[in-house]
């Protein structure tokens, strides 16, 4: 169990979101930036970070954002929402990532 | 699964993605005697796939036995609501008694999980072979012909003469093999989903159903997703509720509020909240949209290959129509049989396989893109109008109109008239909203 396990909450925190949701994990990340330059220099948005429904991304102080892969829902949506073509974006090998059990 | 089998040469085509679209391409080939292999990325097919809540059926129907289908409930009430952001609402409910009957007019409330793995195991009867928990990575080529595909298994490259492309909305395969462009995102909407679980009794109660009658509830306007272009929907099933968000990744990247907040505002609406409240959510998904319309149907025949369902973006959203499931059968039942007709010629061209093009040119998913491929535009212009101003009209317009007071009825009405002309921009707007919107109607 989570340690709040509000999932009878109206309002629910994203951990207790994504508490639901069956993840395995590959170990590796499947998300990443092409150019972290870019982030830190070019990118004042941070686009990857509002359309994430998961918290994956997290935009630090230099600008570039740390990826937490393991929260991802494989939605895809960072990857069209980066104006800079800068997202990294594959499918989570061999049948790791997350594994919905309605859908 | 480490030992991969050498599967090269043992298939006449492979099917990359058991969803829907997979699933229905692989069925028809198999039936047509050809050796199909399908492959999935999930631990089981659906375990990787998200939708709204309902499976239209007709094509399916033809291909496989429905009343086996693990559905949840028919549609058996369509109610179309639009929410202002002060907490109004005003909604049209339609329960014709026909819908009560069979076939029900081929609608029906599922769960994917149960679903997609239902309908990939009548390809598997059928004779196709399913691998699963394997990705595949990339294509393989012999100069311009597709021939087969790299997966993410050691030794990994197969061969086969076809390749169906059935990998869904976020078709890193095609693009990556230059099949098709990564969208736009003004053209994808990023859709997140609540599951809910509550006693059968409850859910009956709250949205008047008896027996496996279901609803499609739809929402719009800024009540339901603020300042976006989007909208909000509840599907109760038979134990649990899905309730959700889309609209535009373009709209998503520039609004301060994150998916999720969205959909909790949506939930918190008051004409929302009761149908919703209490229960235990059991699950929390998202996942992208392909809303592009016609003009963003990529090639669907290539050298080798052929792209059906959401990866060739098969989705209708006109407001009213909200479909996909249909689309992806019907174009993976096409792609079927135009791979296997092309195969008894013993050719693979995208010339041999342009029968598949045709036959959706001509079908009602390409026709029906094509004629609300207006719409989108026209929303995105007319979003505050029909988003906010509407709404707030309409509410308006319903107190004045109902008001009860000691004023003659008639000046009611033409206060409650003027409330939505005013909206509307007067009776030029009104009238030049009517033209532009004529389409929706005919």
């Amino acid at each position: 169990m989570s340690a709040t396990d509000d999932t009878t909450a109206e309002t629910p925190p994203i951990e207790d979101r994504l508490y639901t949701v069956k993840y395995s994990d590959s170990g590796d990340s499947h998300l990443g930036v092409t150019i972290p330059g870019i982030c830190a220099e070019r990118c004042v948005t941070q686009d990857c970070e509002s359309v994430c429904p998961a918290d994956v991304w997290q935009v630090e102080d230099d600008g570039v954002p740390t990826i937490a892969y393991e929260n991802c829902l494989e939605c895809g949506s960072c990857r069209w929402a980066c104006p800079h073509g800068n997202v990294e974006w594959e499918y989570p090998e061999t049948g790791n990532g997350v594994s919905y059990k309605f859908g | 699964m480490t030992d991969q089998p050498n599967y090269d040469g043992e298939f006449d085509a492979i099917v990359v993605g058991a969803g829907l679209a997979g699933s229905a391409a692989a069925l028809t080939m198999a039936r047509r005697d050809l050796d199909v292999l399908m492959i999935e990325r999930g631990a089981a097919p659906g375990t990787k796939n998200v939708f709204g809540g309902v499976m239209y059926t007709p094509t399916i129907r033809e291909l496989a036995d429905i009343e086996d289908a693990p559905t949840e409930r028919y549609i058996a009430e369509k109610r179309y609501s639009v929410l202002s952001r002060e907490g109004d609402e005003t909604a049209v409910t339609m329960r014709p008694e026909a819908w009560n009957e069979e076939p029900h007019n081929d609608s029906f409330t599922v769960l994917r999980r149960n679903f997609d793995e239902w309908f990939a195991d009548q390809s598997v009867e059928a004779g196709a072979t399913l691998i699963t928990e394997t990705t595949v990575t990339d294509l393989l080529r012999d100069g311009s012909q597709i021939v087969g595909v790299e997966t993410d298994r050691p030794d990994g490259a197969i061969e086969a003469p076809i390749v169906v492309l059935a990998e869904g909305a976020n078709s890193l395969v095609s693009e990556g093999a230059d099949l098709k462009s990564k969208a736009d995102r003004e053209d994808v909407a990023v859709a997140v989903k609540e599951v809910r679980k509550f006693d059968r009794e409850t859910i009956e109660e709250r949205f008047r159903l008896d027996g496996d009658a279901g609803a499609a509830y739809h929402y719009f306007g800024d009540g339901a997703v603020p300042d976006v272009v989007g909208g909000g929907y509840i599907y109760p099933n038979k134990r649990t509720i899905s309730i959700g968000v889309a609209y535009r990744i373009e709209d998503a990247a520039t609004r301060d509020r994150s998916p999720e907040d969205v959909l909790d505002e949506f939930k918190s609406h008051p004409a929302v909240a009761p149908l919703v409240r209490g229960g235990r959510m059991v699950e929390y998904s998202a996942h992208a949209i392909p809303e592009g319309g016609a003009d963003a149907v990529p090639d669907l025949v290539h050298d080798g290959a052929v792209i059906v369902g959401d990866a060739a973006g098969m989705v209708l959203n006109n407001g009213v129509h909200l479909e996909g499931t249909n689309m992806a059968v019907e174009s993976g039942y096409q792609a079927g049989e135009a791979v296997a007709d092309a195969l008894e010629t013993g050719r693979t061209s995208a010339s041999a396989l342009s029968q598949y093009r045709q036959n959706m040119e001509e079908s009602f998913v390409i026709q029906n893109l094509e004629h609300y491929d207006f719409f989108h535009e026209l929303i995105a212009e007319d979003r505050e109008f029909l988003f906010d101003r509407l709404p707030r009209a309409l509410a308006e317009a319903q107190q004045e109109y109902f008001r009860m007071d000691k004023t003659p009825k008639a000046e009611h009405a033409s206060r409650a008239k003027s409330r939505v002309l005013d909206a509307a921009g007067g009776w030029v707007g009104a009238a030049k909203r009517a033209w532009k919107y004529r389409r929706m109607l005919s």
